[in-house]
Order: C-alpha cells, then structure tokens, then sequence
C-alpha cells in the first residue's frame, strides 16, 4: 500500500465531463474529468456541504454576431451555468457558498475568431453577476488542458496537453423541441 | 381611401419575471423588451409577492427553483389571493419532470416553458395567453 491510495483504485469512478455537461457530486470516489480546447469548464465546490460541480460548454455560434443583441449568444452558456447551479444545490449545496474555478477558453488556430476569449469573458461576467467568488483561473494560452476535479474534495488539477483534444467546434444546439411551450 | 395615420394604439403589456439568477433575468429581459414587452423584475417569490403591489402585471414568468419562495409557494400564494387569482403565470424552468409539471398545473400555472427557452416560442406563448 502506498500513502497515495487512501482510496482503493478499485472504487475510484472517473466520469467524462462532456461537452454540454453538467455534473454534480458529494461521492469521494468519483473524479470529474475533461480536455479543454476553446471551451471552458467551470468547477463550482461548497466546502461546507462537500459539494463539487463542473461543467463544459462552449457559447453559441459566433458568426451571426450582427443584429442579434449580444447577451442572447450567451444563452448557451448560461443554460449550462444554470445547470450547473441547479446540480449542486439538488446534493445539499448552498448558493451563497458557491466558489468557483475557470478553465479552458485556448485560441486552438487561427480563423476562429477570439471564441476562447469569449468563453472566458462569458464565465467571468456571469460568476461576477451571480456573485460567485472566483477562486482561482487557468485560461488562454494557444494549448488545450485536461482538467481533473474531485467534486467532494473540491480539489481541481489542470495540466497543459500536447494531443489536440478531438475539436470539430460541434456548436451544440439545443435540441429542436428545446423552449417547448405547454399551456395548460 | 383611408390612410391609417395613427396606427393601431397598444400599450405595452406589462410582464413580471421572477428568478433568482441575475443573468437568467437579463437574458429575459433582453428576449422580452425586443418583443416590445414592459419588463420588472423579481428575484424570488417573496420578492414577487412585494413588486406585485406596485407592479400590476398582465403576466408572471417565473423559475421553479429559488431561494426564501420557490415558485410553487408563488403561484400557490398568488391563486389564492383574490386580485391575482386570474394572472397568467407561466413557468420557465430546466425541470423537466411530469410530477413538477403536474404540481405547478395543479398549483394553478398556465403553461411550462423548459429552458433554455427559444424567444419566438416564448413571444408567441405570451401573446396568446394574453390575447
């Protein structure tokens, strides 16, 4: 036995933080896991409820910019934010001890305009607005990063990856019967 | 043959939402006045139930989850006043469960919009709950 594996390996679950995702969790054994290109993840812990979260999404499509009123491109965002938000507070999390962590949001080549830097300014701005403490950021650069985070420990690691991850810039959409309207 | 000088006169209809995220209700505004609605905001049930007597909206928009009054307690609080017994209100939320759906029916709400919302979806649930 190593002073490492306090957990047996064994029961250590690493789940896939895919793009769209949000994830919550209060279990020891679970770690949350993702690679960044321009999309940012964001990891939300409560220290008090031993509650982590993350998520990892990418804004909207950033060619139609003209003529629609900037904030309705972040909805996609937001959506995940909200997400988020609503997953943790459903394991116990409080909202006014919510602290975050920003990741992600690399210019991964030329010709995709400033998306990564919009992705950041998106969680910043809407961390700020929700007045959740920003604890700490790796964000930018022109590398991709893999982001390890076990939620009931609220500890995160980045490390800077050399392999692309697989970035076809998927904008996803919501599903097409998303905002369905039921009047009772 | 007549000229129609003044047009067709129409006040702005007035539309309450209620959400704890301020960035949820940004956005809303945002969607809600480019469809030349009249926006007031409210950060949760109980904060809605203080703006109502001041507001007087044709419509409530409200989120499920909030803290100090979700929005089952609001509809519930306001179905069984007498002066907003008849409002609209419609929810928005990420829930997506039939048993919340039916607990906000039975609550008295008019509709269930699940986030993230599309805007003319939205707009056209609007107009018609409001005719």
């Amino acid at each position: 036995m190593t002073a490492l594996s306090q957990i047996e390996p064994s029961q250590i679950r690493r789940l896939t933080v895919a793009q769209g995702d949000s994830l919550a969790s209060t279990d020891p054994n679970v770690i949350f896991t993702t690679v960044l290109g321009s999309c940012v993840a964001v990891c939300l812990y409560d220290g008090a409820a031993s509650v982590g979260g993350m998520n990892h999404f990418l804004l909207a499509d950033p060619a139609p910019l003209t003529g629609e009123d900037a904030r309705l491109l972040n909805r996609y965002g937001l959506h995940s934010m909200e997400l988020l938000i609503n997953a943790m507070l459903k394991r116990g999390a409080a909202r006014w001890g919510l602290k975050a962590r920003i990741y992600g949001g690399a210019t991964m080549r030329e010709g995709l305009g400033d998306i990564g830097t919009r992705n950041i300014e998106f969680a910043r701005n809407f961390l700020a607005n929700e007045k959740i403490p920003v604890l700490g950021e790796d964000v930018g650069g022109a590398s991709a990063r893999r982001i390890d985070f076990r939620p009931a420990a609220g500890l995160s690691r980045c490390k800077v990856v050399s392999a692309k991850p697989a970035e076809k810039i998927i904008i996803k959409k919501p599903p097409a019967s998303t905002g369905d309207v039921e009047l009772f | 043959m007549f000229i129609a000088f003044f047009g067709e006169e129409k006040m702005s209809r007035r539309i309450l939402t209620v959400d704890d995220s301020p960035s949820m209700r940004m956005l809303l505004r945002a969607a809600l006045t480019e469809q030349g609605f009249m926006v007031f905001e409210a950060e949760d049930g109980v904060d809605a139930l203080e703006k109502l007597e001041t507001v007087t909206p044709d419509l409530v928009i409200t989120d499920i989850n909030m803290p100090r009054m979700d929005g089952f307690g609001l509809i519930e609080a306001l179905r069984s006043g007498q002066l907003c017994a008849g409002l609209p209100i419609l929810v928005l939320t990420t829930e997506a469960s039939e048993e919340k759906k039916a607990r906000a029916r039975n609550a008295g709400a008019t509709g269930w919009i699940v986030k993230p919302f599309d805007r003319e979806k939205l707009g056209a649930a609007i107009r018609r709950v409001l005719h």
